[in-house]
């Protein structure tokens, strides 16, 4: 094969869109050739630069809420029955809806225990402020309130039930993030500090997360792992940049771990799209074997 | 990275839910979706709102309009999910009404509030103008880079750039979602990749040495 064909193929041949034949006069022609090849190295760092690109774009929670609304809330909205029970019971199929009414139910619960423990010390504490009306406590009740708001965070959002609805949402909503402050410090990565590694690991970790609990029966038929494909070619692009990077930066264990991740990557890149149970579980095995996931959880 | 640990946690407590990826493949899914199943159109959301918003930011370069137009785009999946070819990929399927959705955003915005002139050195403002070699220009200014060398592409050029190079579609994927003919794409990529590299190459040092 001449330079002028090989160069005219070689964004299709790294694309991995050339026929077989064509394909391998490529690969025997970039073995031959030094300034083809040189090429061929620009193109793949190119794309390597391209692996960093990072909108640094979220999905807003509040996104499939509103898609939920003008999509699947229609479609549990008709109740069979008219009564009360029938129409209760449909909406409590909607995920949002039931998750709200366990918060509330929880909520009601937790006020009536603490209400009854607050009654409970107002009575083995017979003083004269407990005949009184709340705003003549004494300061140890006052400290004693406190210090019940504080070991049950979930109590001045229940107890508070005269408060504008707003104040409330904002309370639940507070108690939220300090869940995820305690998730972080449990999954945080201490030798990762660049944003990046940690999200590819986390991104990584979730894809052979779900390789493990795959659940494959016996019969013959094939899996649609297109999916996991394609985020695998694209975490392997971003494991390839974050590897170096952590080499150059002498970050050895991060290093390390980016450098086990990499056959499990290419593994799962190079199934076809319709893959065979034998060879996803054969992936599965070795996730397992390895306690990779483990590894990536651990890695602190 | 904190909320989107604890949201993966949240989505694997919920029975066979976990990753939306193997255990409930793509087909199952959209057969559950025809059937009434509301979880099963959450499980398409939660695999394919992040591509899809990615793509829809790419093509509109507006962070706002992206999560508008991927509501837009999630609601008219769901009610036209039980048109959809059985054959086709449903990630192809949903970039496609994406790349409708953006489309028309495209076509009824301002065009002339939006243009952005590269070669301007006022709008693409980097540190100094000597090549940076990409190892060493900091992450926030290669995305800007990208971004705005991507914004400068034309719509047809811009499209086909993105699903190849950031969504790692097959042209025969490109193909079904744009209509272009594979000869077009081919040509249109291979410009855009030129375009592109000669927008960057001037910032990013010579050779791309990452």
């Amino acid at each position: 094969m001449k330079c002028e064909a090989c160069l005219e193929l070689l964004e299709e041949y790294l694309d991995r869109e050339l026929a077989e034949r064509e394909a391998s006069e490529v690969a025997e022609h970039l073995i031959t050739c030094r300034s083809c090849s040189a090429e061929s190295s620009t193109l793949v760092a190119e794309q390597e630069m391209f692996s960093h690109y990072d909108r640094e774009l979220e999905v807003p929670p509040a996104l499939w809420r509103q898609v939920a609304e003008h999509t699947v809330a229609p479609v549990v909205t008709p109740v069979s029955g008219n009564g009360f029970v029938a129409r209760f019971s449909s909406l409590l199929r909607v995920p949002a809806f039931s998750v709200s009414v366990a918060t509330a139910v929880a909520l009601v619960i937790i006020a009536i225990l603490i209400g009854s423990v607050y009654r409970g010390t107002q009575k083995s504490e017979p003083t004269s402020a407990s005949a009184g009306s709340p705003s003549r406590m004494d300061a140890s009740q006052k400290n004693e309130q406190q210090r019940i708001v504080v070991e049950v965070p979930n109590k001045n959002v229940a107890v508070i039930g005269g408060r504008p609805k707003s104040k409330r949402l904002i309370e639940i909503k507070r108690t939220r993030i300090d869940q995820t402050d305690v998730l972080s410090s449990d999954f945080g990565y201490q030798d990762v500090d660049d944003q990046d590694t940690a999200k590819h690991l986390e991104q990584t970790q979730n894809l052979l997360r779900s390789i493990r609990n795959v659940q494959l029966n016996d019969s013959d038929q094939d899996i649609d792992v297109s999916y996991d494909k394609a985020l695998s070619r694209r975490l392997l692009n971003e494991n390839i940049v974050l590897r170096r990077d952590a080499e150059m930066k002498a970050k050895f264990p991060t290093k390390a771990l980016l450098s086990d991740l990499e056959p499990f990557l290419i593994d799962i890149a190079n199934l076809p799209d319709q893959a065979k149970p034998d060879d996803v579980r054969a992936i599965k095995e070795r996730v397992k074997k390895t306690e990779i996931v483990a590894a990536l959880i651990g890695y602190e | 990275m904190k909320r989107l640990a604890l949201d993966e946690l949240n989505l694997e407590a919920q029975p066979g839910a976990f990753a939306g990826t193997l255990m409930n493949s793509s087909r199952d899914l959209v057969t559950r979706v025809c059937q009434g199943d509301p979880e099963a159109f959450r499980l398409i959301f939660d695999r394919y709102s992040r591509p899809v918003i990615g793509f829809i930011y790419d093509m509109v370069s507006d962070r706002e309009l992206a999560e508008e137009l991927t509501q837009e785009t999630f609601v008219r999946a769901y009610r036209g999910i039980r048109a959809m070819n059985p054959e086709t990929k449903l990630s192809t399927w949903l970039f496609g009404i994406a790349r409708n959705v953006a489309r028309e955003s495209l076509r009824a915005r301002v065009r002339a509030n939006r243009h952005v002139d590269l070669e301007n050195k006022s709008v693409l403002d980097l540190s100094d103008n000597e090549p940076i070699p990409v190892d060493r220009l900091l992450s926030k200014e290669l995305n800007e880079l990208i971004r705005r060398a991507l914004e400068a592409l034309d719509e047809d050029k811009r499209v086909v750039f993105t699903l190849k190079v950031f969504h790692q579609c097959s042209y025969e994927e490109i193909a079904a979602i744009t209509g272009f003919s594979l000869a077009k794409l081919k040509t249109d990529l291979h410009r855009a990749r030129a375009e592109m590299r000669r927008r960057i190459k001037p910032y990013a040092g010579v050779g791309y040495e990452v």
